[in-house]
């Protein structure tokens, strides 16, 4: 039996932009700008594998040359098992990418008439067009604004619009570059609902994104980009264990110091420290290694009479991973 | 500020000179190539003057001035609406009077630069004198003119904020200023309707009068200064009545779509 | 990972179907906006009549009309070349810069559609539209200056077609041009538009120009083609062709329309590759 292929496999990926930067009104001078350096990795079949970096972090380069928009100076790279150079033209095929956002669709044409478009240029039938372009539009709830221009959508409508796009040619690979942005919360909602439910059936998705809580949720691993350098790559809970950091968790209510000493006496607590605070007391612990062990907590509070008010845990997020990773927030631009 | 921008496109500025004269030299071969030997007899009694290099090089210089004026002031708010500026320019306390009085500035004096440079080089190059006849009544039909034609762009600038396909209103608009005034030959010839219409447009005044002062073929009611005071009228009319249409469609967009409804 | 549904090696006729999309929606746009459709042709008919009625200046009321030779011919023929030399070298140049622009040039790029059927795809409109404007506009003309003659229809035809496709590869070229200066192109479409107005003497004879731009007209092929079309379909009258023998003439008309294209395709892709390399073809 043959194993299907990998999705993506990137060996070595280099990619040198040249740039022109001008000093005053005549001179300018040329620079290289090394925007991807030896970059390797796999992306698994059926996996939603995210890609996280600051803007110029060189996330965008690696997903226009996985999807033929660039050519690399240096490595390899294949798609679906095609290599993006020499079957540039399988490679296309075979995903659906959403790339820049609203941008990439006619204005002066309808909904439906973009997706039905689209459909022709991955060669569908006529039919098939109709019917795919059909498919998507109930599937985004688009039908009230599918037969209107997209010159009169809203941002919002054309982002869910392009993303539609996407999924016109029903690929195994999605590449989704930000596909929430500009979306409101309910509509970002339902396109993350529906990247899981395409996920579910089979689909392999690379996804881009600044907001955490996209990578954390949605994400099976997730790989951290920073100058061109592949920092980081893991499942969230390995990226977020590879801090050895102390888990914290703040303890709010009417809490004894015989709960203190309670709370100290458990087996993976390293310390407990109790402050007084107004109607109160604060008590904070920090855990060893293994997380904090909330039910033991509470067992070992509400037995010496302590009453809880409130519970707050302190965890590293994806974006200390970062810190951790480069020194810098995700929000620090670093396009050269 | 919009000056100093545009010389940095000296490109730009070769093609305001060069495009007009290509336009001129386009009858001018084709007349000659099918007038034969008697090429000036036959212009003269059709023109009033032998002179078919001048009276077409004035002709170009003028409507270089009427395309200027068009794309500087009609085009301007659609782009400015088309890039979003506009939706800014109505934020701003600044009387949008003295905005679009400042576009016309700059189009006022990048365009009489160019039809001088069009009416020199093209002498010039086509062997002719430039400076025949009255020059300085040409120029004062040229300055007083100037203001009505930009009072008409206004008016124009309104249907475009409303249609919004302005590049081909724009290009169609020019052309038809530019077929009107007799840009290369009198309007004379029109059956009376569009000879009537044609005279409703301050540039075909305009041309007539330069023509007429340089190469003496003949004002419209027999003196200068009966033309001129038909432009003057212009001059106080077209530009009241340019605003107030342009006043009444933007309360319009403003109450329907808003200026920034690209 | 099923690569199944995949249209890894699509038919010719789903290839012709992507093609004629790609037509379609170029027509659905250009009928989406309806001023400029009707101002097209309001334009067309506005230039023709300023530049023919300028030009009757010198031989109007003359007894025989003019002496130098058929005008309308001279003028309508060679206008019907150039409203497709313009429209080609601008439209397709535009139109690749206006979708590079737009974000849809790379789109076209993200999917397996044929590059080549995608240049075509322009030609045909420019085609169909150009025809449209173009046979309009010499109706207008004709009955404006004069009895149009129509002569050697077959062999018109055929320099009418290599003519074409010439010029159709100098617009593929144009267009590689402009995926490198950008809008700079506009700058430069407009300047050839005029120079070759005038080297290419579409609205005249050459016996018109100066005698020292008559050689530099002579190097460049669509003088030929302007020559060779117009002479014809006026039945060779005395003087016309007015560059070379008719036979030579055709000759290297033959020759631009086979190697213009392919040289233009060539030149496109090569373009195009440098985009990609370089990561322009969203750049805007």
């Amino acid at each position: 039996m043959v194993s299907p292929p990998i999705p993506v496999r990137v060996e070595n990926l280099g990619k040198i932009y040249q740039v022109r930067q001008r000093k005053g009104l005549f001179k300018s001078e040329k620079r290289s700008v090394e925007a991807l350096k030896g970059v390797s990795l796999e992306v698994q079949p059926g996996e939603v594998f995210g890609l996280l970096g600051p803007n110029g972090a060189g996330k965008t380069t690696l997903i226009k040359i996985l999807t033929t928009l660039l050519l690399p100076s240096s490595g390899q790279a294949w798609v679906n098992g095609f290599q993006v150079e020499r079957q540039d033209n399988q490679v296309r095929a075979t995903v659906g990418c959403m790339l820049m956002g609203e941008r990439g669709l006619y204005w002066k044409l309808t909904g439906r008439e973009n997706l039905e478009y689209f459909g022709a240029l991955y060669h569908y039938s006529p039919k098939d067009r109709k019917r795919r372009a059909e498919e998507i539009i109930s599937l985004l709830k688009l039908g009230e604004i599918a037969d209107r221009t997209v010159e009169t959508y809203s941002s919002g409508q054309k982002m869910s619009l392009a993303f539609g796009k996407a999924l016109i040619n029903d690929a195994p690979l999605l590449v989704l570059d930000e596909p929430t942005n500009t979306l409101d919360v309910p509509s970002a909602s339902e396109l993350r609902a529906i990247v899981r439910d395409l996920n579910t059936q089979g689909k392999t998705v690379i996804y881009t994104t600044h907001i955490m809580i996209e990578a954390e949720t949605l994400c099976d691993r997730v790989a951290i980009i920073d100058h061109g350098h592949l920092l980081a790559l893991g499942t969230v809970a390995e990226l977020k264990a590879s801090l050895n950091r102390e888990a914290v968790v703040h303890v709010e209510g009417a809490i004894s110091s015989r709960a203190e000493e309670s709370v100290s006496a458990l087996p993976w607590v390293q310390r407990a420290t109790r402050t007084s605070q107004d109607g109160g007391a604060l008590l904070t612990v920090v855990a060893s290694g293994g997380g904090v062990n909330l039910p033991q907590l509470i067992d070992a509070l509400t037995q010496t009479g302590a009453l809880i008010q409130k519970i707050t845990p302190e965890e590293p997020t994806l974006e200390d991973v970062f810190i951790a990773k480069t020194g810098r927030t995700l929000a620090v631009d670093t396009r050269a | 500020m919009r000056l100093l921008n545009i010389s940095r496109y000296p490109g730009q500025l070769v093609m305001d000179v060069v495009t007009p004269i290509v336009f001129a030299s386009m009858p001018i071969l084709l007349g000659r190539a099918s007038g034969g030997a008697n090429a000036e007899e036959v212009f003269a009694a059709n023109t009033g003057t032998p002179n078919y290099v001048a009276y077409m090089l004035i002709g170009t210089s003028v409507f270089t001035i009427v395309s200027f004026a068009f794309w500087h002031m009609a085009y301007w708010l659609r782009w400015e609406q088309e890039t979003g500026t506009l939706e800014v320019l109505y934020l701003a306390p600044t009387n949008r009077i003295w905005v679009a009085a400042g576009t016309a500035l700059y189009s006022c004096l990048r365009s009489l630069l160019a039809a001088t440079a069009v009416y020199l080089f093209g002498s010039l190059i086509l062997q002719v004198t430039p400076f025949q006849g009255q020059v300085g009544l040409a120029f004062l039909f040229i300055l007083v003119g100037l203001i009505p034609l930009y009072g008409m762009t206004l008016l124009y600038g309104a249907v475009i904020l409303k249609v919004k396909e302005a590049n081909a209103l724009v290009n169609l608009m020019q052309w038809g200023v530019t077929f009107l005034m007799g840009v290369f030959f009198p309007v004379a010839i029109f059956p009376p309707l569009l000879k009537f219409l044609a005279l409703l447009f301050p540039p075909t005044w305009m041309t007539n009068g330069v023509r007429s002062a340089l190469l003496g073929i003949g004002y419209f009611f027999g003196e200068w200064y009966l033309d001129l005071a038909v432009l003057w009228a212009f001059l106080l009319v077209a530009p009241l009545f340019g605003y107030w249409v342009f006043s009444k469609t933007e309360t319009s967009i403003r109450r329907n779509e808003g200026v920034g409804q690209y | 990972m099923n690569l199944e549904g995949q249209n890894l090696s699509p038919s010719l006729i789903a290839s012709l179907s992507a093609f004629w999309a790609m037509v379609r929606k170029e027509l659905i746009i250009m009928a989406r906006y309806p001023v400029n459709f009707v101002a097209s042709f309001g334009q067309v008919f506005l230039i023709v009549a300023v530049f023919t009625l300028g030009g009757s200046m010198f031989y109007r009321g003359v007894e025989g009309g003019s002496s130098g030779g058929n005008p309308s011919g001279v003028v309508v023929y060679g206008f019907m070349l150039y409203m497709f030399m313009g429209d080609t070298l601008w439209a397709i140049g535009y139109n690749v810069r206006h979708e590079q622009v737009q974000g849809t040039l790379e789109q076209l790029y993200l999917s397996p559609a044929s590059k080549f059927a995608n240049l075509v795809s322009r030609v045909a409109n420019i085609l169909i539209w150009t025809g449209l404007l173009t046979i309009t506009a010499s109706i207008l003309m004709a009955s404006m200056i004069g009895d149009l003659p129509v002569e050697n229809i077959g062999l018109g035809l055929y320099v009418m077609a290599f003519s074409l496709a010439g010029t159709f590869g100098l617009g593929f070229a144009f267009a590689a041009l402009t995926l490198y200066i950008k809008e700079t192109a506009q700058t430069v479409a407009n300047f050839l538009q005029f120079g070759l107005l005038v080297l290419c003497a579409y609205f005249f004879p050459f016996s018109a120009l100066p005698d020292f731009v008559l050689p530099i007209s002579k190097l460049i092929p669509l003088s030929y083609t302007v020559d060779a079309f117009r002479s014809t379909m006026m039945g060779f009258p005395p003087g016309f062709p007015e560059l070379a023998p008719i036979g030579f003439e055709v000759v290297l008309v033959t020759v631009f329309g086979l190697v213009m294209p392919y040289l233009g395709y060539v030149l496109y892709r090569r373009a195009e590759n440098h985009a990609r390399r370089r990561g322009s073809l969203s750049a805007y």
